[in-house]
């Protein structure tokens, strides 16, 4: 039986897709099966940014309705063994598909694939709650600025709600040199206020633009330091604990790393 | 002469709206539906017997003004007296609290486990402890005292049923708005410094007084309490 994740921010533009696309690409080079479903219906990225845009033939909500079997649907990616895309139609909108139906499906998809991971639009509404609806643990993206983490955290209400006790929190874009100048929230400011486990902080990177338009998720790349932080999330999705990475002198690292033992152990 | 058109009094029996002599019927509508709109959650459901006093009213703008009340509750019985209005109108957050919720010392308490998360909102009528944080957006509403056991980052109003008594006390008091009874302040301008130790926000003279919790604790040492 496999494990659905729901990666979700309440806010657009914190890098829901870019987060699904690369930790989904490292789990699968670590030799997972894995399926990421778009559930942005209406406005999808995430073939794009996986670079499989041109082999969509059937989409999420055709599988729903009927119109073709679930294994049509699924699209493999040639480049890493037991990657999958379940793309999202683009000619239809949220309420073209139901909680229940999505619940329905995230089953079935879970006697073949060891993580499921659902790429969840922006916003709180039918969208979203399609999104969650078939998972079972959540991952909340944020980025450091005030505006995304009072997203997130209504977001991480919205799911305690629908018992999500415990979302995992990524805090993406990271800038350790605008922190420095105090420009920036730390990462001890914004898990003060959310208060949820960190499963990661993702570094900004240019990098990451550039591999998202040619459709090769970071993590294939090995120089780029973002591409290394999904890949650390990976991991500790399967259970490794893995240090977070050094973005800067010493005395930082070390702070991140009391940090990030000290998290764990409080909640 | 008061400055608001209409002011609304909670009593015991029903709400009493006391309507200025001299206003039109425009504006006592008006100012109704904002008091109405704003006081939403405390109305919903409920069966409240309303009395009109001081302005005359047509029976036609009667109708009018019990159709307007009755889109946010369901009206008990409804008069109309035609009064002078009481001088302490004047100031309508002066007046007895005749209605508000009284147990102060003790009293009937809500105790809510976990954050307050932006979005959420706990309304209830008598005290709150929140064994947790209320995060920015968060909102806590009492009739009686809050208390957070934890950070106070959104908004509280505490004697929202109009008790000057209530207190706001937090762990660390960090609201971006703070109310009791009627009164409002909002957190001073950029950065400043958060004191480490837990803070108690009470009435005191007509205004709004944030203190440490204990004479002695944290740094004022002619701190009154």
């Amino acid at each position: 039986m496999g494990e659905a994740y729901v990666i979700t921010s309440g806010k657009g533009g914190v890098g829901k897709t870019t987060t699904t696309a690369n930790i989904g690409t490292a789990l699968a080079l670590m030799g997972k099966k894995v399926v990421l479903i778009d559930a942005d219906i209406g406005l999808r990225n995430l073939d794009v940014v996986m670079g499989l845009e041109n082999r969509i033939v059937y989409d999420l909500v055709d599988v729903i309705e009927g119109v073709c079997r679930l294994k049509q649907a699924l699209i493999r990616d040639k480049r890493f063994e037991g990657l999958f895309l379940l793309p999202a139609a683009q000619t239809r909108d949220k309420n073209a598909i139901t909680p229940e139906q999505m619940k329905k499906l995230c089953e079935e998809l879970k006697q073949h694939f060891d993580f499921i991971l659902i790429d969840s639009p922006a916003g709180i509404e039918q969208g979203f709650k399609n999104a969650i609806a078939g998972a079972g643990k959540a991952v909340v993206i944020t980025v450091p600025e005030v505006s995304a983490v009072r997203d997130a955290d209504r977001i991480i209400g919205l799911l305690a709600s629908q018992e999500f006790s415990n979302p995992l929190l990524i805090i993406n874009r990271l800038r350790s040199d605008m922190i420095k100048r105090g420009d920036m929230m730390n990462i001890e400011d914004t898990i003060d206020i959310l208060g949820v486990d960190l499963l990661g902080v993702v570094p900004d990177d240019e990098r990451i633009i550039v591999s998202s338009n040619r459709g090769e998720p970071a993590v294939t790349e090995g120089s780029s330091l973002a591409g290394q932080a999904y890949r650390n999330i990976a991991k500790r999705i399967l259970g490794e604990e893995v240090p977070l990475i050094d973005l800067e002198e010493e005395s930082f690292f070390e702070k991140l790393q009391k940090l990030f033992s000290k998290n764990k152990k409080r909640y | 002469m008061i400055e608001q058109p209409v002011v609304f009094k909670g009593t015991r029996n029903g709400l009493r709206i006391y309507v200025a002599h001299s206003v039109q019927l425009a504006e006592v509508l008006k100012g109704t539906a904002e008091k109405l709109k704003k006081g939403k959650p405390f109305f919903e459901g409920a069966t409240v017997n309303l009395s009109f006093i001081g302005r005359k009213f047509h029976p036609e703008e009667q109708i009018q003004l019990i159709d307007l009340f009755s889109q946010y509750m369901t009206p008990g019985t409804v008069e109309f007296k035609e009064e002078q209005l009481p001088a302490e109108q004047k100031d309508p957050l002066a007046e007895d609290n005749y209605n508000s919720f009284e147990g102060i010392e003790e009293g009937m308490t809500r105790f809510v486990r976990g954050t307050v998360r932006s979005g959420q909102r706990i309304f209830y009528e008598g005290n709150v402890v929140v064994i947790g944080d209320v995060n920015p957006g968060g909102e806590v509403i009492a009739g009686g005292n809050i208390l957070v056991l934890g950070i106070l980052r959104g908004i509280a109003h505490a004697g929202a049923t109009g008790n000057h008594n209530a207190i706001v006390a937090a762990y660390s008091l960090r609201a971006t708005q703070l109310r009791i009874s009627g009164y409002i302040t909002r957190a001073p301008e950029g950065e400043t410094e958060t004191p480490s130790y837990p803070e108690l926000a009470f009435i005191k003279e007509n205004q709004l007084f944030i203190e440490p919790y204990l004479p002695g604790k944290g740094k004022p040492a002619d701190s009154v309490l």
